[in-house]
C-alpha cells in the first residue's frame, strides 16, 4: 500500500461512517418523542431537570445508568418509592439512613418544597422512558440483606401456580410495586414501613382499636384499605409518615389491577 | 531545541503536571469517601471531589496536548512559532478558566452534567482558548508552508476536539436528547479525536526514538486513524444502550465498539514494527519506557477492558457499575496520560540542555514503575469490585447499600494501590521540577539529524 492509498482509506472510512452516523441521528430524532414520551415533558419536568443539574446529583447517582457509582441508580425510583416517601426523604435523608449503619449518607440538600416536587416530576418522567427492558431486574436502594426482604424474583412455586397466595407473594417481592423495598416480613424489622411479619394479626387488632376510623370491618378489609388508601389509617413510627400523611405510595388503586390487590391481601392474610 | 519558541511548551507542562498532582488529592479523597463514614461530607461531599477529580484530568491532559503541539509544530514545520506571546496568553486564560471551574465546584457552582460540569462562562472561555490555539498553530504552519502528516494528524485531532466541544454548549429539555449529544463531546473526544492526537504523538515519538523511516510511519498512521474513526464514530452507540434511543443502536454499538480495539492493536503493532526495524537505541530510555508503556496500557485498558463490557447482553448487567470505572481509569491513563508524559520525558532533556542519557534517574524509574503498578492494582480493584457489584446487586438483587458494604475490601485495595500510584505521580513531578534543571547547561547539539524527506 502506498501513503496515498492509506490516506484515501482514512478519508473514505471516516466519511462513510460519519454519514451513516448522521443519518441514524436524524432517524433517532424522529423516534425520540415516542420513546421518551416527550409529550409528558411538562414545565415541572424541565424545572426538575435543572434542579437535578444544579444540585450535581449525577456526580453521586446514576440515572439511566449514567453518572457516578457512589449512590444508587434512580431510574425507576418513583415507581419503587412513590412521591410521599421521596418528598420526606429529600427533605432529610438522615431520617431514613444512618452513616454508622450504611457507611455513607446522602447530604441534606437545601431543597425547597417546590424544587422537590419538580425533581420528583422529572424522575417520574425519566422512569417512563423506554429503556429496552433495562434494568433487567430492579435495582434496589436497600433490601434483601435485611431479613425478610429477600427479593429473589418470584418464588418458584408461583411460576406455574394459580394460587392467589403464591401470586400475591411474588407480586409483593417484585418491583414495581416494590412492597418489599419498604416492608420486611421478618418480625420487628422496620425498613421504611412497618414489618408485616404478623400482618393479619395486626390488622385484626387495628380494626378493633378505638382510634381506628376507617371503613374496614375485618382484617382482610383493613389490609385492602391499607394498600388502596394508606391515609385511611396512618401507623405511627419514625419513618412512617410526614405531616400526618403516610409515606406509602397512594396510587396503588390506579397502578394495581383489582385481581392483584386480591392476591396481595390473600398473601398478607397468611402472615399471622 | 532546534527552535527557540519550542520552549513555550515548558510552562504548559508545568501547569499540566501541577494539576496532575492536584488530581491525585481529589482521587484519594473520593476513595476514602467510598470507604466511609465521611466526616467532611457537609463541606466537601463526594460529588464535588469527583467532579474536581475528573475535570482536573481533562484540563491537564488538554494542557499537556497543547504544550506537546507547541513543541512539535515548530520542529515539524521547521520554523519558529507564529506568536509565543499569544501562546502564553492562551495558557493564562486556560489556567484561569480551569482554576475558576475547580474553585467554583467547591462553592457548588456547577452545570452538573457529567464531565461537562463547567459553568457556561467557563465553557465559553474554553472555546476562546481553543480558537487562540488553532489560530497560532495554523498561522505557524501557514507561514512555513510545510505540513507533515504527523503534525497534521495531531493538529487535526486538536481542531476536532474544539469542534466537538460545541455540542456541550447546547441545552435540551429532553434528558435523553441531552445525553445523546453529551456523548458527541465525550465519546468522540476520547474514542475519536483524542486517539488521533495520541496517534500523532506516538508517530512523532517513534520516529524520534527509533529513527524509523518517516514515510513508512506516516503511511501507517493513516491506517491507525482510519481504523479509529471507522470503529469509533458508530462506536458512540455503546453509550446509547438503555437510555431511550431506538433499539438499532444496540447491535451497532456492540459491533462497532468491538472493533474499537483494532486501532489500539494497530498502534501496538506499529510500535513493535518500528522498534523491530530500527531498534530502540535512543539514549533517553525513560522516554522509551513511557512510549512503549502507553502503547501496551492503552491496548489493554482502552481496547480489551472496553471490549469486556461493551456487548449489549453483558452491558445489560454491568451498565452503571464499577466495571465502567475499571475501564475508564486504565484507558485514560494508558492512552492519554502516558502519551503526554512520554512527550514531556522525551523533550525535558532537550529543553534543559542535558544529555539524554542522564535523564534515566532512579527516581524517574520509580515514578514510572509505581504508576504502572499502582494503575494495574487499581484496575484490578475496580474490576473485582465491579464484578461483585454486578453479581450481588444486579443479578442476585441485593440492595445497593448492602452490596456496597460487602465489597468494602475492594475499596481497601483501591486505596492501597491508589496510594502507590499517587506516590509515582509525586516522584514524576519531583523529578521534573527539581532534578532535571539542576544541571542546567548550554544546549547540546541536536542529535543526529533525521533523514530529510521530500
Ligand atoms: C454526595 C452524594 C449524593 C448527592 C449529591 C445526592 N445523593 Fe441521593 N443518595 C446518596 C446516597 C449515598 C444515597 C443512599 C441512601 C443514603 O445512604 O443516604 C442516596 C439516595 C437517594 C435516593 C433514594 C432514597 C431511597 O431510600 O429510596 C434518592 C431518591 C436520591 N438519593 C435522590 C437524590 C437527588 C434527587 C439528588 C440531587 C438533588 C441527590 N440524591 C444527590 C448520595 C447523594
Ligand atoms: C415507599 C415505601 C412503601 C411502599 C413501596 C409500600 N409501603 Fe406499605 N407502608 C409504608 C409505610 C410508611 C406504612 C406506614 C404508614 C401507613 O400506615 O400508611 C405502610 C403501611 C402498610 C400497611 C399497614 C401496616 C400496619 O401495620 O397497619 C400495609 C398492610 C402495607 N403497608 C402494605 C403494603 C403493600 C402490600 C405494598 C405493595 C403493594 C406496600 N405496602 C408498599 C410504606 C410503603
Ligand atoms: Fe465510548
Amino acid at each position: 500500500m502506498t501513503k496515498r492509498q492509506t490516506r484515501a482509506f482514512f478519508y473514505a472510512g471516516t466519511g462513510v461512517f460519519g454519514a451513516i452516523f448522521i443519518a441514524l441521528t436524524i432517524d433517532s430524532h424522529r423516534q425520540f418523542p415516542t420513546l421518551t414520551h416527550s409529550d409528558r415533558i411538562t414545565p415541572a419536568v424541565i424545572a426538575g431537570k435543572h434542579v437535578w443539574h444544579r444540585q450535581n446529583c449525577v456526580n453521586c447517582h446514576t440515572l439511566l445508568g449514567e453518572g457516578a457509582y457512589f449512590a444508587p441508580d434512580l431510574t425507576k425510583i418513583t415507581q419503587q418509592r412513590g412521591a410521599a416517601y421521596l418528598k420526606a426523604f429529600l427533605k432529610d435523608p438522615s431520617k431514613f439512613y444512618s452513616e454508622e449503619r450504611d457507611r455513607r449518607l446522602m447530604p441534606t440538600l437545601a431543597l425547597s418544597d417546590r424544587e422537590i416536587d419538580e425533581l420528583i416530576a422529572f424522575l417520574d418522567w425519566v422512569g417512563r422512558i423506554d429503556t429496552q427492558g433495562w434494568p433487567p431486574r430492579p435495582i434496589l436502594v436497600t433490601g434483601a440483606a435485611i431479613p425478610g426482604t429477600e427479593a429473589v424474583g418470584a418464588p418458584p412455586r408461583a411460576a406455574a401456580s394459580s394460587d392467589p397466595v403464591a401470586l400475591g407473594e411474588a407480586l409483593f417481592r417484585r418491583t414495581p410495586p416494590g412492597c418489599s423495598a419498604c416492608h420486611s416480613t421478618a418480625p420487628g424489622v422496620n425498613v421504611v414501613g412497618p414489618s408485616l411479619a404478623n400482618a393479619a394479626t395486626v390488622a385484626a387488632q387495628r380494626v378493633e382499636s378505638p382510634d381506628y376510623h376507617g371503613k374496614a370491618t375485618d382484617a382482610a378489609g383493613y389490609l385492602r384499605e391499607s394498600i388502596l388508601d394508606p391515609n385511611a389509617y396512618v401507623v405511627q413510627g419514625p419513618t412512617f409518615s410526614s405531616g400526618g400523611r403516610s409515606l406509602m405510595p397512594s396510587d396503588f388503586a390506579q397502578t394495581l389491577e383489582p385481581r392483584q390487590v386480591d392476591e396481595l391481601v390473600a398473601y398478607l392474610m397468611t402472615l399471622r | 531545541m532546534r527552535y527557540r519558541t519550542q520552549a513555550v511548551a515548558y510552562p504548559y507542562w508545568v501547569v499540566a503536571l501541577l494539576l496532575y498532582g492536584l488530581q491525585m488529592v481529589f482521587g484519594l479523597l473520593a476513595i476514602v469517601k467510598y470507604l466511609g463514614p465521611d466526616p467532611i461530607r457537609a463541606v466537601l461531599p463526594f460529588d464535588v471531589s469527583k467532579a474536581i477529580h475528573t475535570n482536573l484530568l481533562i484540563v491537564w491532559v488538554l494542557t499537556g496536548f497543547m504544550g506537546a503541539a507547541y513543541w512539535l509544530v515548530p520542529e515539524e514545520s521547521r520554523t519558529e512559532l507564529y506568536s509565543p506571546r499569544l501562546a502564553y496568553w492562551q495558557l493564562g486564560l486556560f489556567t484561569a478558566a480551569g482554576v475558576t471551574a475547580v474553585v467554583g465546584y467547591l462553592f457548588r457552582w456547577t452545570a452538573g452534567n457529567k464531565l461537562l460540569e463547567q459553568p457556561y462562562p467557563v465553557k465559553l472561555a474554553i472555546v476562546v482558548v481553543m480558537l487562540m490555539f488553532l489560530y497560532n498553530v495554523g498561522m505557524t504552519i501557514w507561514r512555513a508552508r510545510r505540513l507533515t502528516t504527523t503534525e497534521g494528524v495531531l493538529v487535526a485531532g486538536l481542531a476536532g476536539a474544539a469542534v466537538l466541544y460545541l455540542p456541550a454548549l447546547l441545552e435540551f429539555d429532553n434528558y435523553t436528547v441531552s445525553i445523546f449529544y453529551r456523548w458527541w463531546t465525550v465519546h468522540l473526544w476520547v474514542e475519536g479525536v483524542w486517539e488521533m492526537i495520541q496517534g500523532g504523538l506516538l508517530a512523532y515519538l517513534l520516529i524520534r526514538l527509533s529513527g524509523a523511516d518517516r514515510e513508512v510511519m506516516e503511511k501507517w498512521l493513516y491506517v491507525i486513524v482510519g481504523l479509529t474513526f471507522i470503529s469509533g464514530i458508530l462506536g458512540t452507540a455503546h453509550h446509547y444502550f438503555w437510555i431511550g434511543v431506538p433499539a438499532y443502536w444496540l447491535p451497532i454499538g456492540g459491533i462497532f465498539s468491538a472493533l474499537e480495539p483494532l486501532a489500539f492493536l494497530a498502534m501496538a503493532v506499529y510500535a513493535y514494527a518500528a522498534t523491530r526495524r530500527s531498534g530502540l537505541a535512543h539514549p533517553n530510555r525513560m522516554a522509551v519506557h513511557w512510549t512503549i508503556g502507553s502503547v501496551i496500557y492503552s491496548a489493554f485498558g482502552a481496547g480489551i477492558l472496553g471490549l469486556a463490557h461493551t456487548w449489549p447482553s453483558v452491558n445489560r448487567w454491568t451498565h452503571g457499575t464499577m466495571i465502567t470505572a475499571m475501564h475508564g481509569h486504565m484507558a485514560f491513563f494508558g492512552a492519554y496520560v502516558m502519551i503526554v508524559l512520554a512527550v514531556v520525558t522525551y523533550a525535558a532533556p532537550i529543553l534543559f540542555g542535558r544529555p539524554h542519557e542522564e535523564h534515566e534517574t532512579a527516581i524517574g524509574l520509580w515514578a514510572f514503575w509505581l504508576q504502572i503498578a499502582g494503575m494495574f492494582g487499581m484496575t484490578m480493584a475496580f474490576a473485582t469490585a465491579g464484578i461483585s457489584q454486578t453479581y450481588l446487586e444486579r443479578i442476585i438483587g441485593l440492595g445497593y447499600l448492602e452490596t456496597q458494604q460487602k465489597i468494602q475490601v475492594h475499596f481497601l485495595m483501591l486505596l492501597a494501590t491508589g496510594i502507590l500510584f499517587a506516590a509515582g505521580v509525586a516522584l514524576y513531578i519531583y523529578d521534573f521540577f527539581f532534578l532535571v534543571p539542576r544541571g542546567h547547561r548550554e544546549p547540546t547539539p541536536w542529535p543526529a539529524a533525521e533523514p530529510v524527506e521530500a
